[in-house]
This record gives structure tokens, C-alpha cells and sequence, in this order.
């Protein structure tokens, strides 16, 4: 409050006086009431089951490893569907995202219809693709990559389209003054600029893609998801705890694998 | 003129055909270019063997443009308009769920966040919650919703709290980040003026780390409201759990209703949250759409005023 003050004379007003600072603290207070009561609170619930939640935690630290035979086709598919999805994802993604750059794109309708396409394709959460494939396609991988590749494709043109919007467009410029098309121009000028960009998204979708396969699973789309559904059913927490520690493992690797390539990428 | 063709060789290596191979005698990077390609090998062998190793009936692939224009109809003509009232309760109480979740999320977190700083504390403290950080943000939230269902029951307050533990892997870690790319200049002032610990985190650290914090506890808040559609899926009410049985009972036309409202109530907080932010970050309040056409149109003049400059030139 004195910091402010003292550059006071600069500002014509004092910007900030209680009464702003006990609205916001009261809206919030609000808001906190309101969902308090929506969703029920009930911290005696937490005491009076506090002896179930420690034999829960209990069963937790003891992962029974003789279960791991029966998870490795899960895990399997939950690598196989996370490496496919951004396979596919990433050949869609790359015209979509040059026509989703103002940048690459002079056609700004064309542009226009592309960005809003992409805005609703990544609104809608990943679970929501998951269960809506399952019902078309039925249970399994299949529905499952359906999930992730338009998940991925929601994230992959976001980013690399902002990538090209901020790129140096000499080369571009160059190109087209010299009687390339747009096409050859983009390609030649454009592509080898967002390479980097493009190849450490695709990296980092990867990686989303295992954390996500894990959850698009519990609707029946396959992978370690489907594997979790099962055991949650029969509170089985020995085997439950295993899994977790597999997802665990798996996203830390890829995870120290990505940091690695993105820093070699990037340099 | 050196110095773009140089970064231009280096951002080439993916696509190094054509052109590049007549220049190659003029590099000296021939041996990294093999590892590049050999990566490549990898990767595309890699992927060939998922494609070829998974079980999956391809040829439910041919009847997939037709049965999906057939469940679309189903569902958006037209939307059962008639089951708005139910959705949006629903959808409020998701919100309400993400919100508490939230708050719990960042009420716990803070502290822990500040004790995880560098510079702020021993590394003993440091390290271990750093990797407690670690392990919640890996962690999917609806596994953690699945294992606090003994605890509570399967509600929405238990949502609620998967969304808080899940929430403070997050915030932990963006929490210390940004207390640590803080200016030194005052944490170094309020020491010399004898500060202790405590008030050093509360003058040279909170006060310009302020407007960062807020702005990513919105950020988690839009976060976790997806979080909150998805914890329904296993029960935990509102929204997501709206769906699931709709979907179950293959009530096609509130399924579809149902991913528009989703949708629409998505956008809606996003740019809630996106102008609050604004306004912590900005001082003043403005939509994120409206940022963004803003930023067109001035790219837009700029670059006009370019071409001017260039005609004039000519």
C-alpha cells in the first residue's frame, strides 16, 4: 500500500481503495458459500471414515507386484494408442496448422473458419471424444485413438499456429516476391522455421497422451483406464496401487525423455 | 547475413533434402545429421510397430463415416432442448465443485509453495515436497477421486477434494517457479534491513510475485472445471455424471445437448477467468476474445502501414 503511494504522483488516482478490496473478498466468500452448500460438505463424513481411508492408504503402500503380468496388455495399449494417436494427429495437424496461421494463410475467411472448427474441437474435454466414440465405434483401442487424435489435434494446431503468427516472415516475403506461390513459400521459408516448435509439441502431446489414455479407459475406451474400471469395482487397492505406480513410471520417463529431446531441439 | 544462413542449416535438419545436400561440403555437422537420422529410423519404427502390434479391427474404420453422421443426427436434430433446466443445475454443480476444489487446492498449496522455493528454504525441506509435487501432478485426478471414494463415499464433495489434492501438484510447482524467477532486488533488501524469513517471503517474494500467483490460480480454476465434467464420469455428480447415464441409456438427444452446453459452459469460464486475469495482470477489465481481435486488427494496421511505407519507398 506505501509502495504504492509513493509512485502515487505519477497516476492521477490512488487505484485501489478498501471498499474494491472487501467487494472482491466478499464475492469470493460468495461464491465459496454457494458451492460449499452445492456440493455438501461434510467434514464429519471425513472423521467418521478416517479408519477406512487408513487401511485404504495402507493397502496402497503395499502394491502387490505379482499382479503386473495381468497389467502389461494394458500398459501396452496405453503406449501403442498414445504413439498412434500422435502419429495420425501429427501429419493432420501439420497443414491444418498453416491454414490456421494468419501468417501462412492470406484467405482470412478461410482462416476464419478453420480457427473457429479448432476453438469447439478443443473446448470439448478429451473423456467427452472418449465416451462418444465408444457408443459409435464400441468399446476398445479403436474409440480410443478416435479420442486422442482429435484431443491432440485441439492442442498441436493452437500451438504451432501461434509458432508460424510469431515468425520472422522475411524468408516468406523473399519467396513470394520472387513469384512463389504461397504454397512453395511456406514451404520453403515457413516449414524448416516451426520444425523445432513443431517436433517438441509433438513430443509434449506424446506425453499428454499417456496421462490421457490412462483416464479415457474408465468410459471403456481401452489401455490402463479400462484396467482401473475394473479393479475400483471390487476395491481391489493392492492392484490398483500397482497401476498407479506403472502410470507413474511411465509419465516420469517420458517426461525426463521429452525435457531431454525439447533441450536438444531447442538448444 | 552469416548468421541466417547458420540458424538456417540448424532449423533445416528435419527436411534436409534437396538444396541442402548439393551445400553439404560447406558443413562441418555431417556426424549430428547421421544421429538425426537415426532418430528418425527409430521413431518411424517405432510407430510402424504400434500400428502393426495393436489389436484393433481396422475395418470398423469403413463403416465409421457413416455411422457417425448417423449418431450426429441422433443427437444435434435436435438437441432435447426440453432437459436444459436439469444440465445447467448439473453444470453449476461441477462449478461449484471445481471452485471449492480449487480453493481447498490453493489454501493447502500456498504455504507448501513457498516452503518449496529456492532460496527460502534448507533443500531438506525443499526436495522431498518437490517431489510430493511431482507425484500429485502425475497422478490423474480421477484416480485420485477413485481412491478417496473410501473415504467419503462417491459425492461431489468427494470431487471436490480429488480436485483440491489433485489441484496442488500444480499450483506447488507454478507456485515456487514464480517465486523464483521473483526480482532479487527486494528479497536482498529486506534481508539487509534484518527481515526475518517470514517477512522476507511476505515483502520481498508475495508482492511481486502477486499478480503471477492470481493469475494461475484463475488458470488452475478453468482447469479443474474440466476436471470436474470428467470426475461425473465416475459418479461424483454433476455434469459429467449427466452424461455417462444418458450415454448408457443411449438418450442420444440430451447427449447432445448435453456436449453443447459442455461446450458453450466451457468458453463461457474461460473467458470469465480470462478477464478477471486481465484485469490482475492489465488493470483493466477486457474479454480475451476481445484481446485477441484487438491484437488482429493492430497487427493488421501495422502491417499495412508496412505496405504504405514500402509504396512510398517505391
Amino acid at each position: 500500500m506505501t509502495v504504492a503511494g509513493a509512485v502515487g504522483d505519477v497516476r492521477p488516482t490512488k487505484p485501489r481503495t478498501w471498499w474494491k478490496a472487501v467487494v472482491v473478498l466478499a464475492v469470493i466468500a460468495g461464491i465459496t458459500v454457494w458451492s460449499s452448500i452445492a456440493i455438501g460438505v461434510d467434514v464429519a463424513a471425513i472423521a467418521e471414515n478416517a479408519h477406512n481411508a487408513a487401511n485404504t492408504l495402507i493397502q496402497l503402500m503395499q502394491p502387490d507386484y505379482s499382479f503386473f503380468p495381468q497389467t502389461v496388455p494394458a500398459l501396452l495399449q496405453t503406449v501403442q494408442m498414445a504413439i498412434i494417436a500422435t502419429a495420425v494427429s501429427v501429419v493432420i495437424a501439420l497443414p491444418v496448422s498453416f491454414w490456421a496461421s494468419r501468417a501462412t494463410n492470406p484467405n482470412s475467411a478461410a482462416l476464419g473458419i478453420v480457427r473457429f472448427i479448432m476453438n469447439v474441437v478443443r473446448s470439448v474435454p478429451d473423456l467427452l471424444y472418449a465416451s462418444l466414440f465408444v457408443t459409435v465405434v464400441g468399446t476398445g483401442a479403436l474409440s480410443g485413438i478416435f479420442a486422442l487424435v482429435l484431443f491432440n489435434l485441439g492442442i498441436l494446431v493452437k500451438l504451432v499456429s501461434e509458432a508460424l503468427d510469431g515468425l520472422d516472415r522475411g524468408g516468406q516475403e523473399a519467396a513470394l516476391a520472387s513469384g512463389a506461390s504461397w504454397f512453395k513459400a511456406n514451404r520453403q521459408a515457413m516449414l524448416p522455421e516451426v520444425a523445432p516448435v513443431y517436433i517438441s509439441q509433438a513430443i509434449y502431446v506424446l506425453e499428454l497422451n499417456i496421462r490421457a489414455s490412462t483416464v479415457i479407459g474408465l468410459v471403456g475406451a481401452g489401455g490402463l483406464g479400462m484396467l482401473i474400471d475394473q479393479v475400483r469395482t471390487f476395491y481391489q487397492y493392492h492392484y490398483l496401487s500397482l497401476v498407479i505406480l506403472e502410470i507413474l513410471v511411465i509419465v516420469v520417463l517420458l517426461e525426463l525423455l521429452s525435457s531431454f529431446a525439447r533441450r536438444r531441439l531447442i538448444k | 547475413m552469416t548468421a541466417v544462413t547458420t540458424r538456417q542449416t540448424g532449423t533445416e535438419r528435419p527436411s534436409s533434402t534437396g538444396p541442402a545436400a548439393s551445400r553439404a561440403p560447406q558443413r562441418p555437422s555431417k556426424p549430428l545429421h547421421l544421429g538425426t537420422k537415426l532418430i528418425w529410423v527409430v521413431v518411424t519404427i517405432v510407430v510402424i510397430a504400434a500400428f502393426w502390434s495393436i489389436d484393433i479391427s481396422w475395418d470398423a474404420l469403413l463403416t465409421l463415416p457413416q455411422k457417425l453422421v448417423h449418431y450426429l443426427g441422433l443427437m444435434f436434430l435436435p438437441p432435447a432442448w426440453s432437459k436444459l433446466p436439469d444440465a445447467l443445475g448439473a453444470t453449476m454443480l461441477s462449478v461449484a465443485m471445481a471452485w471449492f476444489g480449487t480453493l481447498l487446492g490453493i489454501i493447502i498449496s500456498f504455504p507448501l509453495s513457498l516452503l518449496a522455493t529456492r532460496g527460502l528454504t534448507p533443500a531438506v525441506v525443499r526436495w522431498p515436497l518437490r517431489g510430493v509435487f511431482a507425484v500429485l501432478r502425475a497422478v490423474p485426478e480421477v484416480v485420485i477421486a477413485v481412491l478417496m471414494l473410501s473415504v467419503t463415499g462417491l459425492t461431489a464433495f468427494t470431487g471436490a477434494l480429488a480436485i483440491a489434492i489433485g489441484s496442488i501438484g500444480t499450483l506447488g510447482k507454478w507456485g515456487y517457479e514464480s517465486f523464483e524467477s521473483v526480482d532479487r532486488g527486494p528479497i536482498e533488501a529486506a534481508t539487509a534491513a534484518g527481515a526475518s524469513r517470514l517477512q522476507v517471503m511476505r515483502w520481498g517474494v508475495w508482492t511481486s510475485a502477486k499478480p503471477d500467483v492470481y493469475a494461475f490460480w484463475l488458470y488452475r480454476f478453468e482447469i479443474s472445471v474440466r476436471a470436474s465434467a470428467i470426475l461425473g464420469l465416475i459418479g461424483a455428480g454433476g455434469i459429467g455424471k449427466m452424461l455417462v447415464d444418458n450415454i448408457q441409456f443411449r438418450v442420444w438427444d440430451v447427449v447432445g445437448m448435453l456436449m453443447i452446453v459442455v461446450v458453450v459452459v466451457t468458453m463461457i469460464i474461460d473467458q470469465l477467468s480470462g478477464m478477471v486475469r486481465h484485469r490482475i495482470i492489465e488493470g483493466r477489465w477486457e474479454l480475451p476474445i476481445v484481446t485477441a481481435l484487438r491484437r488482429r486488427s493492430v497487427k493488421r494496421a501495422r502491417s499495412e502501414s508496412v505496405d504504405l511505407k514500402i509504396t512510398a519507398d517505391d
